[in-house]
């Protein structure tokens, strides 16, 4: 199945772009028009390429019964240009008129204000609301901001955790936003952590029902931009009756600048404030929508409670809070991960499982979405028999870094351990694809095969672990050897290869 | 002595995988334990006929396991091979007596070990 890895043919037939086209809409809910056929033939090019497969056909086979693998495809796919305040005006509308008129119809008791960001991407967008939800004054009026970002892509997710862009997407951002809400760092600019701390992320489908319990009720605004037109008139149908289900009573959903709900939706109030059209869930007892529709338009309200909410809203984007950390010391503390990294390395090599431990702490501590650290802690804890410990460890490293052929390796070795063969199996796999010379992914492979009687499918593992073995003698997997040299593994591999020849 | 049943017992997966692809090449069964309190609870319920046993465990240290087996009638027949790393060399020399009837230092070769299993399962027969 895995071939040299030289050529692919470079061509994706009518045929192969339906089928896949077809797998990826059942799957996802996406669905790619005939114009992103080119694109899409790259994103199945680029990964195939990863694995050496020669056709298409085989890559096909490999998505189809592997979810990860899937969602990498979907990362690549759904790569969309997004930038901060993107249609400006539809931010101004929400602090200037949006909040207020929402604060207005709240509930006495309510004290939190809550925006979903549905298909996020990288983040731009509900970091944008965030910083604009605290510009409109809200926290002056004892409401605490709650921004959601979810999106189907988990590289996308990861980036938007990490909050740092480069300096490029700041070009349109006026600059006392960008002294007020980034903070210089040696990689670009990274927001705030007055920003962050309101937004939080999540992987969901739009597509995949029903909606997790958290995601359906009590929502003030739903963003929902630009993303629909990857869906099918069908599935955009649903995906706006969940919105219009999740927000509360005169709730918005804001859509692209270009996207209408006609022939969508006539649930919603359609409504224009300066400029920019948004749809409105209409409180109990309002007009029949078919009236709305017709009327196309409806000012926003502006109460004198409305317009001193947004007074103070520009009072607070007067303040000026800036905090430009010296780039210096941001600079050394990446030095200090990267020491810190090592020694636990090393430590783990020399099989201190404490001290990995400590050091893994302070790894953390300085950078909280390190995945070698989650994995070193993983295969810590796996080394001191804590393996519930060590698979939630373990996950988390593969959470942060999807195609880290270690982390499935460590992954591998716990299921291993926990009695789950077919699971071990499935991983080891996995990090063959990832690292087709990941020596000891093939030998645990290897035991794994002889253990059940398929000897066969074993001494061709033994033999792939020393082929690996002599073309990469000090890959990233030696440092699972626990000081367990590699040519006395070879002469295990050999030793064992014999054996199963023997009896095959 | 083909066909023995091992014990083998080692805290790094890894590790335990190669041991136990080495005896399996030599013809041994072999049971694992990765801890030392599993170890000595394995050993007990299933009377191998040799134990491998690692020095460093988590939970109940290899010294400990192959005393409280040495100091106890029933179990003091089983023959204790102990792995030890390099820096545990000093320890054995100070003479910790634990009552095991080999120390093999780490690495581990396949050949030595092989060698060492099949003379302590001789000894233990004759």
């Amino acid at each position: 199945m895995v071939s040299d890895g030289s050529s692919i043919s470079k061509d994706l037939t009518p045929e192969q772009f339906q089928r896949f086209r077809d797998y990826i809409h059942q799957h996802s809910g996406i669905y790619l028009e005939e114009s992103k056929a080119d694109s899409l033939r790259i994103s199945l090019i680029t990964r195939a390429t990863r694995y050496g497969f020669a056709v298409l056909d085989d890559y096909f086979k490999l998505l189809t019964t592997d979810e990860t693998e899937f969602r990498e495809l979907m990362n690549l796919v759904t790569i969309n240009e997004t930038s901060f305040f993107r249609f400006p005006a539809q931010f101004e509308a929400l602090r200037k008129y949006i909040v207020p008129e929402i604060v207005e119809g709240k509930p006495e008791t309510s004290r939190s204000f809550r925006v979903w960001s549905a298909g996020c991407s990288t983040g731009e967008e509900p970091y944008s609301v965030a910083m604009t939800l605290l510009d409109s004054g809200l926290e002056g009026l004892g409401y605490v901001s709650e921004v959601l970002g979810t999106d189907v892509s988990t590289s996308a997710l990861e980036r938007a955790k990490a909050a740092v862009y480069p300096s490029r997407s700041l070009l349109n951002i006026p600059h006392s936003v960008t002294t007020r809400f980034f903070e210089p760092t040696p990689e670009g600019h990274r927001v705030s952590e007055r920003v962050r701390k309101t937004v939080d992320f999540q992987y969901h489908n739009l597509v995949k029902e029903p909606y997790p319990l958290g995601l359906m009720g009590n929502w003030d605004i739903v963003f929902c931009r630009n993303v629909t037109i990857y869906f099918r008139l069908e599935s955009t149908r649903r995906v706006v009756e969940n919105f219009f289900n999740s927000l509360n009573p005169g709730g918005y959903l804001f859509v692209g600048h270009s996207e209408t709900l006609t022939s969508v939706s006539d649930k919603f109030e359609p409504v224009e404030v300066g400029g920019v059209f948004l749809y409105r869930k209409p409180r109990a007892r309002s007009a029949p929508h078919r009236e709305v529709m017709k009327e196309r338009v409806t000012p926003a309200a502006t109460s004198p409670r409305a317009s001193a909410t947004a007074r103070a809203g520009s009072r607070a984007g007067r303040r000026e809070t800036s905090s430009t950390p010296d780039p210096t010391v941001v600079e050394n503390h990446a030095v200090d991960v990267e020491l810190l990294v090592s020694s636990a390395r090393r430590a783990s090599e020399e099989g201190r499982s404490d001290d990995v431990l400590t050091l893994v702490d302070e790894i953390l501590t300085e950078d909280e979405s390190n995945a070698e650290a989650y994995l070193l802690a993983a295969y810590s804890h796996a080394d001191s028999g804590d393996l519930q410990t060590a698979l939630k460890e373990c996950k988390r490293s593969i959470e942060l870094d999807p195609l880290s052929a270690a982390s499935h390796y460590v992954l591998g070795i716990i299921y291993q351990r926990q009695g789950e063969s077919d699971r071990a199996m499935h991983e080891f796999k996995r990090t063959i694809y990832l690292d087709a010379d990941f020596v000891l992914a093939h030998f645990n492979m290897a035991n794994l095969q002889r253990s059940v009687g398929a000897k066969a499918e074993a001494c061709r593992a033994y033999e792939n672990a020393l082929r690996s073995l002599y073309r990469v003698p000090d890959g990233e997997w030696s440092w699972f050897l626990g000081g367990f040299r590699p040519d006395l593994l070879a002469q295990t591999c050999e030793r064992s290869l014999i054996e199963c020849r023997k009896k095959a | 002595m083909a066909g023995a049943r091992i014990l083998a017992v080692d805290d790094s997966p890894t590790i335990l995988e190669m041991i136990k692809a080495i005896l399996v090449s030599g013809g041994y069964e072999v049971i694992t334990a990765t801890d030392g309190a599993e170890a000595l609870e394995t050993a007990r319920a299933e009377m191998p006929d040799l134990i491998l046993l690692d020095v460093m465990l988590p939970k109940l240290d290899g010294y400990r396991v192959c005393r409280l087996l040495k100091f106890d009638q029933k179990y003091k027949g089983i023959p204790i091979i102990m792995l030890t790393a390099k820096t545990e060399e000093q320890a054995m020399a100070t003479g910790i007596r634990t009552g095991a009837n080999q120390y093999l230092t780490k690495p581990i070769e396949p050949e030595r070990l092989l060698e060492a299993v099949a003379e302590e399962l001789q000894k233990a027969e004759g």
